[in-house]
């Protein structure tokens, strides 16, 4: 019930915004009502997430799984239609990728701060802890919806952007540099299709754009609170064999 | 005579001249041509060019050229301001020959290069049709189904813009055929020796088929061997990346503490997926950080940094290349040989280390461009350039006829000594 008055009345007040725009605070709590609201997200301690990533102009198709639990583990697994696995994983405050294709990888400072901060569990609930500046910059017109521009800047690495409508409340748009071992990368993901998981919204597609290439993720399952052995966030023998020799 | 060769320079006039229609597919190939580059070029400016100054300058005179030939040579100046290497226009003619796409899936099972202006046999795959006919490096193959390859071969290496490997899959090309059939091939064996004809029955050819997004089902296939106690491997292309990886890894993890050195063949690789290359070097690097170069697209640039293996191989290491060893062959030797952890046998590769596309364009004509620049962490600019090998070695006829690689030989002769220093 509080959710539906708070859905009703939070776009109204955003409305003031169209002369002041809304604080960045009043939007991301916003985002958190519309979504499920904290005590729906307070439920959850574990997530499987089970779906697809294709890059159609390439033809390459991949199969995508990951499993994250309270308060900051995660491990992925990318199984690509004719080369093989890439594996990455986050925890007790390392931060790794491994694939038969590229090699063990242990990240480290921007790649690995980003990585760490991607892993928290329940990040949407908890942006006082990832950002430590947030900031409404604009209205920006995404497929025809009038949306907030939010600047959202952590403790130390890149600022991002999200986009939220002025309507529903909801992410819709995401800009910001991905960090790797190949460089700095402008992204942008433009996220879509929510569906309703454990009590909680969670969007289902994303069309992600970097370096030229355009890739779609589709989430088709997510299980929430499912037990995940602890082994499954242990990281594979080849990092712990650059882990040793550290 | 004065007459008829006036009658003969008008009739060649008429038959130069343009057609409205033909004038207007030479200005569409003229604005496709433009357009990719201001739109697909790495650089904002392609070349540091005011791009639409160029557009302005030459456009009026395509809308003016009298002929196909003029037309294209327009087209090509327009390119040459960019001063970047694969950047080509090829006559209709000569597109139809370097895009000759295999004739079929059957394979005789012959590898040929292209040495002095002959198609000369320089491998037989074990178990081929053409193994078991008896066919030898070093043979010549004078024709195909009595079509001579002499002829082609001269056309093609006429064309400037036709680089090694594009000549090399054209050749190629013609020793394809339908599965199960067959081809009639005209040999000539040894130095002294005369013309034999063989038919030769088309099968599967080497390897087992690997499918990767959008690229055509491809056999590949790797070899390995000990050449006394240096580890040997060769596969065809950077794909099926299980298996390859498997075979590689296990390759150089079977030489850690044993072997004396390693040969990693890539002569007659085109290339594949770019990351198998950084995975790769990853077993002859022991520190982190270390990149094989940079890759320059508009928005950005990539560094290819390898990530050293648990276990790494730190004996010497050679890699063989020649003209169609391509694209992350290229990245693969080229990044190695600046990082000082390879030594480069063989010829100059194919200078086409980007996805380079060759399109038709509206008038026939083919087009070339690269996407993006690389440049090696040496500094080396691999397009157009590509990798030069530390050891220049040729392939000759008459090295091949007598059963020995030159290449090879001097690749172990150079792991021999690194074991004894002299």
């Amino acid at each position: 019930m509080i959710r539906q008055i708070a859905l009703f009345v939070l776009p109204a007040v955003l409305g003031f915004a169209d002369d002041a725009l809304p604080k960045a605070e009043t939007i991301l709590d916003h985002y958190i009502e519309v979504t499920g609201g904290k005590a729906a997200y307070e439920k959850r301690k574990t997530e499987v997430a089970k779906g697809t990533l294709e890059m159609t102009a390439q033809g390459v198709k991949a199969a995508v799984t990951r499993y994250s639990a309270a308060p900051d583990k995660s491990y992925s697994l990318l199984e690509i239609e004719g080369a093989g696995k890439i594996e990455s994983g986050s925890g007790n405050g390392i931060a790794w990728d491994n694939s038969a294709m590229m090699g063990p990888h242990l990240k480290s400072g921007e790649e690995k701060t980003q990585a760490l901060r991607e892993a928290m569990f329940n990040a949407q609930l908890n942006w006082r802890k990832v950002y430590s500046k947030v900031e409404t910059t604009g209205v920006e017109t995404i497929d025809g919806e009038e949306c907030y521009k939010v600047v959202l800047t952590p403790e130390t690495g890149k600022p991002e952007t999200q986009y939220f409508q002025k309507k529903s409340g909801l992410a819709v748009k995401m800009t910001m540099t991905l960090v790797n071992q190949m460089g700095e990368v402008p992204a942008e993901v433009l996220i879509s299709d929510y569906k309703d998981f454990g009590g909680v919204l969670i969007p289902t597609k994303q069309i992600n754009k970097a370096a030229g290439q355009e890739f779609t993720t589709t989430i088709q399952s997510v299980s929430v609170n499912e037990e995940i052995p602890p082994e499954r966030f242990e990281p594979p023998a080849e990092i712990k064999a650059l882990l040793d020799k550290k | 005579m004065r007459l008829l060769a006036g009658l003969l320079a008008f009739c060649g006039s008429l038959a130069a001249q343009l057609t409205p229609e033909q004038k207007e597919l030479n200005t569409a190939s003229f604005e496709k041509v433009w357009t990719t580059i201001r739109d697909k070029h790495w650089q904002k400016n392609p070349g540091g060019l005011d791009w639409q100054a160029i557009h302005d300058e030459f456009r009026p005179k395509i809308d003016h050229a009298e002929t196909n030939d003029q037309a294209r040579a327009l087209i090509r100046e327009m390119l040459g301001r960019l001063k970047q290497t694969h950047f080509a226009v090829f006559a209709a003619n000569v597109y139809e020959d370097v895009g000759a796409v295999s004739m079929g899936d059957g394979s005789s099972g012959i590898d040929v290069r292209v040495i002095d202006d002959r198609a000369v046999v320089t491998n037989v795959d074990p178990g081929s049709p053409a193994d078991k006919a008896g066919v030898k490096p070093g043979w010549v193959v004078v024709s195909v189904d009595t079509k001579e390859l002499a002829p082609a071969i001269q056309k093609l290496k006429a064309d400037p813009a036709i680089h090694e490997i594009a000549l090399e899959r054209a050749v190629l090309a013609r020793l394809t055929g339908p599965m199960g059939g067959t081809i009639q091939v005209t040999f000539l064996k040894g130095l002294d020796a005369g013309l034999t004809v063989m038919d030769l029955p088309l099968a599967a050819p080497r390897g087992q088929v690997a499918k990767f997004g959008n690229l055509p089902p491809t056999h590949v296939w790797t070899e390995t061997k000990r050449l006394g106690n240096t580890g040997y491997i060769r596969f065809n292309m950077f794909l099926d990346l299980v298996h390859v990886m498997a075979s590689f890894s296990d390759t150089v993890n079977s030489c850690l503490k044993q072997c004396d050195g390693l040969i990693i063949d890539l002569r007659g690789n085109p290339g594949g997926i770019g990351g198998m290359a950084l995975g790769m070097a990853g077993f002859f690097l022991d520190k982190p950080d270390q990149k094989l170069g940079t890759m320059y697209l508009r928005e950005t640039s990539l560094k290819f940094v390898v990530n050293p293996r648990p276990e790494v191989f730190m004996g010497p290491v050679a890699i063989l290349v020649d003209g169609t060893s391509a694209s992350t062959s290229e990245i693969f030797a080229g990044g190695l040989k600046d990082l000082g952890r390879a030594r480069i046998f063989g010829t100059r590769t194919a200078a086409a280390a980007l996805p380079s596309v060759i399109e038709k364009l509206p008038n026939g004509d083919g087009f070339q461009y690269a996407m993006a620049n690389y440049i090696s962490d040496g500094g080396q600019t691999l397009e157009g350039n590509g990798v030069a090998p530390d050891v220049e070695i040729k392939l000759t006829r008459e090295a091949l006829l007598a059963g020995h690689d030159p290449v090879e030989d001097a690749a172990l002769e150079w792991i021999k000594k690194q074991r004894s220093p002299q």
